[in-house]
């Protein structure tokens, strides 16, 4: 055993000897590395490995973006992307995929899927084989040639319980009739959420489509392509295109993403930067405890390290000894640690809703994987060299011959020793501070999203969805009659106070709407490009009074607004402001479409109050609303307002729906509160977590001053009692450390307050509902601070006044 | 045949308040290989702080200092430091044996800083042990032992390393005369044996030990005598 082995032995009995600050310390460097170990391992799924296949940064997604209006990643066009395949030449490979919701019928009870039409080349650029059967020919991308479908394991597994005989077989999918020709391997779900994938097809009317973006791009760059390079020519292939069609890419911009950006959006791994920033802090803050406990034993040991200096060790010897025994603290931290990462990556994964996981690219691949295992390996040891290595550079600061001196006190505490543990803890409180102001806004983010939407009163509210077969459904009284049918039986229901539809529910499906253009009569067609756009959503008459949505001027919809009755439409008050300013809108007309589309004219009949469908929207965007009778949607969701758990409808409401057509599935039943919440989890996770961090920063922090107080109270244990001898009150003495240590306090926070205010304007930027100016934040949470840091300084000064001066004065 | 110590005109000086305060002043003296000598004089004359600087502990002096020959004023900290570790044992008053460390492991530092082998520090140490006869107590911590057991084992970690130099600051001042007797007796044996001592007391009894005893007074050498009527 080499003298390694040695300092380990050694290092382990000094641990051992003094449990108390050990445990302290261990405690402390576990929660430090604990939480970044497990956010370790979130934003590895999120960032690193967001998608189950390999390859990933060899793969690019190409998309469309809209700076003006802060969209930032949109999907292209048919001819767009044609054009693309036809001129690129820095892809061997080029495919596309669509979003598309499957009716399965036919051999089981009906059910919705999430399906993605894509081109048949896809499986192959991303480098991914079947489980059993094939993927797409390339000649299915034709019509006719396109009755095909690729179930995923899951969907298979569920549905057809694992048939191996599944190959081959015909089912029925949105009242067509398409061969099951292969299964992907379980875990495959890309485009996430696929169920299944069938081809994607163009009819020669779509092949020649400009300016309706509908298609996702992605492409597999040659070998010796770099994405800067197939950037730059994709680039000068768009500007062609804008030249030469100025109308359809007018204030559109391309973008090239690699896989990981674009599968993680920028404001997940926003959040998600701005966690791991969060959890290094309570590292940070975990190391200048373990330092200051550090710093205080090694003062306590310079007899000791002054002897083995005599001995010959040479200083870079005391420093590896004194330094082995910090490691050796962090890594029994980081087996902690390790145990306590494990629990809080289940808490995260658990508590997240199946129906949102779904969504999230990487989610089930969070775990503690060996990567995360050895970053908490690299952590510790560097959190064992940083918070050992200025203790022990200090010691090797000290006279050896004075230490040894027979008489002497020795010249154990240098001015910059002391210096050194002020400083920690300034530091300590300053991080402290930012964390928990960092924490207070996201708090008060989240509340503000959740009061936005009790004026919904949500918890009584049932939303459900339907998609129509088009085959089926193909006139519009045909739907009509469908909808004005299961409204009246759901109305009915017992328990059930009114029934609505709308197209698209607030919050809903992550809130994601579409949006139209529209034209307003006898306005001159904006500046190029600039047509103006709003959210389009068809309504039953009962859906504003269901939902609380108060009416500002005019009449809502009615059941009279029919087929027979000349088109109306409600809209928005932003509507009113922005494009009716100052005068009337009601009356005036308006359609759906550009100028130029055959959408028949809506006389505007009512305003009613603004809605907001995404907390990530920090205005509400305008919205048309019209009759179902007038423009009856395929797609639809129903909202039920009921006397209480909207829960205990749902099979009544299945039934109801049965009635009127047994073959249609009803999908992403949820009780509104839910859908709600749901499209806030993201936020609501990273509210929890900044706030158990920030929690955790002030016990660390006011350990940290505590450790810092009580040691300085021991080390003038001697000067007090002689102040005491002189006459000094225990008020005095009290006073005496009380200011010292509060003035550290001050000091810390008034260098965190301007970082921390730096943090508020970056958050009040990305979330809606984050105030910069938020006295919780800035004024009550700090004196929350101030007051924790005052008990630790506290404890120290009242032990001190208690001290028997004769006492005292003989310690030495 | 060249001295083992020389000494130039030594100073040290320590400034308090913007004012000096001489604790060395130009102290020039040799002390030749296998010699015995003895420093005295009263309380606060410097002799702790020559001994440590002749231990190379003190870097901080004026003056020239020649060790076996080599230059340690000119010798940079790394240098000085290896110089020490390899010729020098230390004997200190109150033993400074590290309390948590058995006697076996107190024995074991000078050689670890030395990078010994772990098999040849264990036989060493086990030789060691039996020249002192303390092999029982191998496995006690400092405080299980007797004050002059503790000074045994100091002396026993000072010479494990077969130094050409002993330097002991009043070995034998914590303990009571009988004991301190077998210590000095103890250095004399290894005296013999060819290791060059230096020892600070303030016991007639033990300078009588030396074979030369040097007087120190405010920072001077004021006396050098050479003592015929040596112990033994
Ligand atoms: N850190 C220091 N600052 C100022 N003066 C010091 C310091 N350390 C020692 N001295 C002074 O140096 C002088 C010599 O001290 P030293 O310890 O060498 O005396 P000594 O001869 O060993 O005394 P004793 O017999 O009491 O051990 C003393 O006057 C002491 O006050
Ligand atoms: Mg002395």
């Amino acid at each position: 055993m080499g003298t390694i082995g040695q300092d380990i032995r050694y290092g382990v009995r000094m641990l051992v000897k003094h449990r108390l600050t050990t445990l302290v310390c261990v405690a402390a460097l576990a929660l430090g590395i604990g939480v970044n170990a497990a956010m370790f391992s979130v934003a590895e799924a999120f960032l690193l490995h967001p998608v189950p296949f390999e390859n990933s940064d060899r793969i690019v997604a190409l998309v469309d973006s809209r700076p003006s209006q802060g969209i930032d990643t949109n999907s292209v066009s048919p001819v767009t992307y044609l054009e693309w395949k036809a001129q690129a030449h820095s892809f061997d490979k080029m495919g596309a995929y669509v979003w598309d919701t499957i009716n399965l019928t036919g051999d089981r009870e009906a059910e919705k899927a999430q399906a993605f039409a894509i081109s048949p080349n896809f499986f192959d650029l991303l480098g991914v084989h079947p489980l059993m059967g094939r993927t797409f020919l390339p000649e299915e991308d034709q019509v006719g040639k396109d009755q095909v479908i690729v179930l995923s394991y899951g969907l298979w597994e569920r549905r057809y319980a694992s048939d191996p005989l599944i190959l081959g077989k015909k089912i029925k999918v949105d009242g067509k009739t398409l061969e099951i020709v292969g299964v992907m391997r379980k875990g495959f779900d890309y485009p996430k959420p696929a169920e299944a994938w069938v081809p994607l097809s163009f009819n020669a009317k779509q092949r020649t489509i400009r300016d309706s973006r509908y298609l996702w791009v992605l492409a597999h760059l040659k070998p010796q392509v770099s994405v800067q390079q197939a950037t730059a020519e994709m680039r000068t292939i768009a500007v062609q295109q804008a030249e030469a069609y100025p109308d359809a890419y007018k204030g559109w911009t391309l973008r090239v993403l690699t896989i990981p950006n674009f599968a993680t959006d920028s404001l997940t791994r926003q959040f998600t930067f701005l966690l791991l920033g969060a959890v290094g802090f309570v590292l940070l803050i975990a190391c200048a405890d373990v330092a200051n406990v550090q710093f205080a034993r090694v003062t306590g040991r310079h007899k000791e390290l002054a002897v083995r200096t005599a001995m010959g060790a040479s200083r870079s010897r005391i420093i590896r000894q004194l330094l082995t025994e910090s490691v050796l603290l962090s890594l029994a931290g980081a087996v902690l640690g390790l145990l306590l990462a494990m629990w809080w990556v289940y808490l995260i994964v658990s508590h997240m809703p199946p129906e949102v996981a779904k969504f999230i690219a990487g989610w089930n691949t969070i775990r503690l994987d060996a990567n995360a295992f050895l970053f908490t390996l690299a952590i510790a040891i560097s959190s064992g060299i940083v918070s050992g290595i200025a203790p022990s550079w200090l010691h090797s600061e000290t006279n050896i011959s004075e230490t040894l001196k027979e008489s002497g006190r020795g010249a154990s505490t240098g001015p910059s020793r002391h210096r050194l543990r002020s400083v920690l803890v300034i530091a300590e409180i300053a991080l402290a501070l930012i964390l928990l102001v960092g924490a207070g806004l996201l708090v008060k983010g989240f509340r503000a999203l959740i009061v936005v939407h009790e004026n919904f009163r949500p918890a009584t509210v049932l939303t459900l969805n339907l998609d129509l077969p088009e085959m089926q459904y193909k006139e519009k009284p045909g739907r009509t009659a469908f909808y004005a049918q299961v409204l009246q039986r759901l109305a009915a229901l017992p328990h059930v106070q009114s029934a609505g539809l709308a197209t698209y529910v607030p919050y809903a499906g992550g809130g994601g709407t579409g949006v139209s253009p529209f034209t307003i009569e006898g306005r001159a067609p904006e500046e190029r490009g600039e047509t103006p756009s709003t959210i389009v959503e068809t309504i039953s008459p009962d859906y504003f009074r269901l939902m609380n949505i108060g009416l500002r001027g005019g009449r809502e919809l009615s059941d009279s607004d029919g087929d027979a009755t000349p088109p109306v439409a409600v809209i928005s008050q932003n509507v009113a402001k922005r494009y009716f300013s100052g005068g009337n809108p009601l009356g005036k007309k308006l359609k759906i479409g550009k100028a130029d589309a055959d959408s028949p004219w809506l006389t505007i009949v009512g305003i009613v109050d603004d809605v907001h469908y995404t907390w990530v929207d920090k205005q509400e965007y305008p919205t048309i609303y019209r009759s179902y009778r007038q423009a009856p949607p395929f797609y639809t969701s129903l909202v039920l307002r009921t006397n209480g758990d909207p829960l205990t409808s749902v099979s009544a409401v299945r039934s109801a729906v049965g009635e009127v057509d047994p073959d249609l599935p009803l999908f992403d039943v949820l009780p509104f509160d839910r859908v709600i919440t749901n499209s806030i989890v993201g936020i609501a996770y990273v509210a929890a977590m900044m706030t158990i961090l920030g929690l955790i920063a002030l016990v660390l922090a006011s350990v940290g001053i505590y450790g810092v107080m009580s040691y300085s109270v021991g080390e003038r244990t001697h000067e007090i009692g002689v102040r005491m001898a002189m006459g000094a009150t225990s008020n005095d003495v009290q006073r005496l450390i009380l200011r010292n240590g509060l003035f550290l306090t001050i000091v810390g926070m008034a260098i965190g307050l301007p970082m921390a205010l730096g943090i508020a304007y970056a958050l009040s930027s990305i979330l809606f509902g984050v105030r910069v100016a938020d006295p919780f934040a800035f004024v009550a949470l700090p004196l929350l601070l101030a007051a924790v840091a005052t008990v630790a300084c506290y404890l120290p000064a009242r032990r001190a006044v208690r001290m028997d001066p004769l006492t005292a004065l003989r310690y030495e | 045949m060249e001295p083992l110590i020389q000494l130039r005109n030594m100073e040290k000086v320590y400034e308090a308040g913007g004012s000096k305060f001489y604790v060395l002043r130009r102290v020039s003296l040799e002390i030749q290989p296998g010699e015995f000598v003895t420093f005295m004089g009263p309380s606060g004359a410097g002799k702790s702080t020559l001994l440590s600087i002749i231990g190379m502990l003190d870097g901080s002096w004026t003056g020239e200092y020649y060790f076996n020959g080599e230059p340690v004023h000119r010798l940079n900290v790394k240098k000085r430091n290896e110089l020490h570790k390899a010729n020098i044992g230390f004997v200190f008053q109150s033993y400074h044996l590290i309390d948590n460390l058995t006697v076996f492991e107190n024995l074991e530092i000078p050689l670890s800083y030395k990078n010994v082998p772990h098999k040849e520090r264990v036989s060493l140490v086990c030789d060691i042990l039996d020249r002192f006869n303390i092999v029982g107590k191998k496995d006690l911590f400092p405080n299980q032992l007797s004050g002059g057991q503790q000074q045994l084992v100091g002396v026993a970690r000072a010479v494990i390393q077969s130094p050409k130099l002993i330097l002991a600051d009043e070995p034998t001042g914590n303990l009571h005369s009988a004991q301190g007797e077998e210590i000095m007796e103890l250095f004399r044996k290894l005296n013999e044996a060819g290791t060059s001592i230096i020892q600070v007391t303030h016991s007639e009894r033990n300078a009588a030990y030396s074979h030369r005893v040097i007087q120190l007074k405010d920072g001077w050498v004021v006396s050098e005598t050479s003592n015929a009527a040596r112990v033994g």
